[in-house]
């Protein structure tokens, strides 16, 4: 995910990077929904999670122009992984399963979980995986970097 | 090169069909099944010429972390020190490349193999062509394509395997990206991210060969299906289906089973052929104690075999072809996908969809399923929940059958107490044990049309299973029962457990005598209470109470056990305690809203 700046601060931190607690928090009882800026405590919505949010950017038309993640990707799109970021057993897995940058993947729905079509696979996923799941902007393949695991 | 074949090992990714090839083979049949993960176990069978056949659970990487890609990798690092052994590698021709790349790392291992393009007939269907020649030239390998289910290629295979050989080993892939995978079958840890790098440099390879040996296919696979597939996961649509399935196996298992089939069994056979032609041939016994021992009202014939046979055996033989029906249909991981939500909030996965449906057959068996939940913290808390609350095929059946007698309304108390039992246990227990939930990520195999041998052969090793394992346990049972009466204990353990049984939860106190024998098995216990209420000893009110109590009590003895092997003794010791009070409770909870209600004796 990418740095975000805190609007009461000003101090610039990734969400979920080192600086969250997402386990033991008490605001991520049932998934993280939330950004909360390490320095301050000012909390921010998390829009990629809300589908009102996301609703509302679509109508004025700006609403995720490039898909950066599976996650912005929208029902009957297709498009080519660029880098996988995440748990590295979780990665180890879906590469396992053919998902590998330069592959191009197909989003079928994304509730009641995502559902990607890669060649002749079909995987079920959550949206905390989507949100690892890189993909190039526009339709050529580009070059590619390699996986990049949290831990 | 003539090698002297000792022993073949199936390998391949999940739903490749590999445990029907294996049956083809060796004519042996085993668990053949459409979700990833059911083969835990790894089966045995022979060729002609003493040659041991192993089957091994799918997996999609020797470099694998899942409980079942272990297995499998250890089952090839065992045949990478034996001489004489083969790898079968078995592909879907579909999906070529994911395929091949176990096929490169057994070509590192340098172990012998031959490669199977199964399901070959679905392939042509869709216009996919493979070129086999090509690929064997590419990869080094004899490679014979073949259809399992009508045993089409199957003699080919046969021929092919004293002609395996080592895969090619000379992929260009770059140094940093490589992983020494002989290595890492003898336990050297390779960090994750390093292994995600390694696969994709792996497919990469795969990819390049794959385009190169398969022609695109020009035909969707069948619509109807796959349009079924899509939807049965669909937002809306997906939950009318979910309704579908539950309702159709409620009346299989409900009505045909426990109803139609143990009315047969039940009144016919046994109240009217079996019970009267042993109670008249015991008579006729020289001893008094013998008699009863045999067809007393403990007796075994008349207690434990009818119980046994005439109802728990037609609800978990429905049950079972149920779920086999399930289970080779594919629809399991798209339960799964449903069920995801719902169990995130429980501190689950929705893949701990599978162990509670399999539970409604059999907690044992579902609890040893539970290796398939990626941590410990959802391993505890599935193996927990089904302790609780999740009734399997025998209790079930003997519940639904009790709930036909009494009204609507008492069966909605029965099912909303022990849905909130598990409710309020399972939020307290997600926030109390420490660990994490981990990430979703099911694969989605294609719907297939179940063939019927399959089906039946699945369900007569299941029923056979039940047979071996519970019919002991119900004799031993009335057996205990019997001996009790006779020394008088029996009287005593009604009357230690009148304080619970009939102050806390308004039964009459022979119901204790259930409650006792539920130790062994809750089945047992609830078919003894079926007996009561069917013959006027329990009010429509105590009926439900008794039943919310046995819905949730101790598991059986079997289960305890497979308890504290996969968890430990402390984890089964703790669940125990807590299951124990919590079914007294929930008993006494059922109590009080039947009394609010008004409707409570």
């Amino acid at each position: 995910m990418a740095a975000i700046t805190c609007p009461m601060c000003g101090f610039e931190f990734v969400p979920g990077g080192p600086a969250c607690r997402v386990s033991g928090c008490p605001m991520a009882v049932g998934g993280c929904h939330t950004h909360h800026c390490p320095r301050c405590g000012h909390a921010m919505p998390d829009e990629d999670w809300s589908v009102l949010a996301r609703w509302v950017r679509r109508l004025f038309g700006r609403g995720a122009p490039a898909a950066a993640t599976l996650a912005g990707l929208s029902p009957g799109e297709s498009a080519v992984v660029d880098k996988l970021t995440g748990d590295g057993a979780l990665l180890a897995g879906l590469t396992a399963q053919g998902l590998v940058p330069g592959a191009r993947l197909t989003l079928v729905q994304r509730a009641p979980a995502y559902v990607i079509e890669i060649g002749e696979t079909t995987l079920a996923l959550e949206h905390a995986v989507a949100e690892g799941i890189w993909l190039l902007p526009g339709d050529d393949a580009g070059p590619r970097e390699p996986v990049e695991a949290s831990r | 090169m003539a090698v002297e074949l000792r022993r073949v090992v199936l390998l391949g990714n999940p739903n490749v069909g590999k445990s029907a090839l294996f049956g083809a083979l060796t004519g042996l049949h085993v668990n053949v099944s459409n979700y990833p993960g059911t083969t835990v176990e790894v089966s045995r069978g022979t060729l002609p010429g003493g040659i041991e056949v192993l089957d091994s659970p799918g997996l999609n990487s020797l470099a694998g972390g899942s409980e079942d890609e272990r297995v499998a990798a250890a089952v090839v690092r065992e045949l990478r020190d034996t001489k004489g052994g083969v790898v079968l590698q078995v592909a879907d021709a579909k999906n070529l490349r994911r395929a091949l790349l176990i096929t490169f790392q057994l070509g590192q291992l340098g172990v012998p193999t031959v490669l199977a393009l199964n399901m070959a007939d679905e392939a042509e269907e869709r216009g996919i062509r493979v070129d086999a020649s090509a690929l064997a030239d590419s990869v080094g390998v004899p490679v014979v394509a073949t259809v399992a289910t009508t045993r089409r290629g199957v003699e080919q295979v046969r021929a092919a395997l004293p002609h395996a050989r080592p895969p090619a080993n000379h992929l260009p892939i770059a140094p940093d990206a490589a992983i020494d995978i002989g290595r890492w079958l003898d336990g050297h840890e390779v960090h994750p991210a390093h292994v995600a790098r390694y696969h994709a440099a792996l497919l990469g390879c795969a990819d390049r060969i794959a385009r190169r040996v398969t022609s695109a296919p020009a035909i969707p696979t069948q619509p109807a299906l796959r349009t079924l597939g899509r939807i049965a996961v669909h937002p809306v649509w997906g939950w009318p289906i979910l309704a579908a399935v539950l309702g159709a196996m409620f009346l299989v298992v409900g009505l045909l089973g426990a109803q139609v089939l143990v009315d047969l069994l039940e009144e016919r056979l046994f109240g009217g052929l079996v019970s009267p032609f042993v109670v008249s041939l015991a008579s006729l016994l020289p001893w008094r104690l013998l008699g009863d021992l045999i067809a007393g009202p403990y007796g075994l014939v008349t207690m434990g075999l009818s119980y046994g046979l005439a109802i728990v055996l037609p609800i978990v033989t429905t049950f079972f072809l149920a779920f086999a029906l399930l289970e080779d249909s594919g629809y399991l991981p798209r339960l799964a996908v449903m069920a995801d939500r719902g169990f995130r909030l429980l501190g689950l996965n929705g893949k701990a969809v599978l162990p509670m449906v399999l539970g409604l057959g059999c907690d044992t068996m579902a609890t040893l399923t539970t290796r398939i939940l990626p941590t410990r913290k959802e391993r505890i808390l599935a193996t927990l929940l089904l302790a609780l609350g999740i009734p399997c095929s025998a209790q079930l059946g003997v519940i639904l059958a009790m709930l036909s007698a009494v009204p609507p309304l008492f069966g909605f108390v029965w099912a909303g107490a022990v849905a909130t039992v598990m409710l309020v246990v399972g939020l307290i227990a997600a926030r109390v044990l420490p660990g994490e939930r981990g990430a979703f990520l099911v694969e989605l195999p294609p719907l297939r049309r179940p063939s019927l041998e399959n089906v039946l052969a699945k369900t007569a090793a299941r029923v056979e299973w039940y047979l071996k394992e519970a019919l002991p346990l119900f004799l031993v049972g009335t057996l205990a029962l019997f001996v009790l009466d006779r020394t008088g204990a029996l009287a005593a353990v009604i009357r230690l457990g009148e304080p619970i049984v009939v102050t806390a939860l308004g039964l009459p106190a022979e119901a204790s005598a259930a409650f006792l024998i539920g130790f062994l098995r809750r089945d047992f216990a609830a078919t003894r209470l079926f007996d009561m209420s069917r013959h006027g000893a329990l009010t429509d009110a105590q009926t439900v109470v008794a039943m919310v109590t046995i819905t949730l009590f101790i598991p059986c003895v079997a289960n305890v056990l497979v308890i504290a092997k996969e968890r430990g003794a402390r984890a089964s010791a703790v669940i125990a305690a807590v299951v124990f009070p919590v079914a007294i409770l929930g008993g006494m909870a059922a109590r009080l809203v039947l009394a609010v209600l008004g409707i409570g004796g």
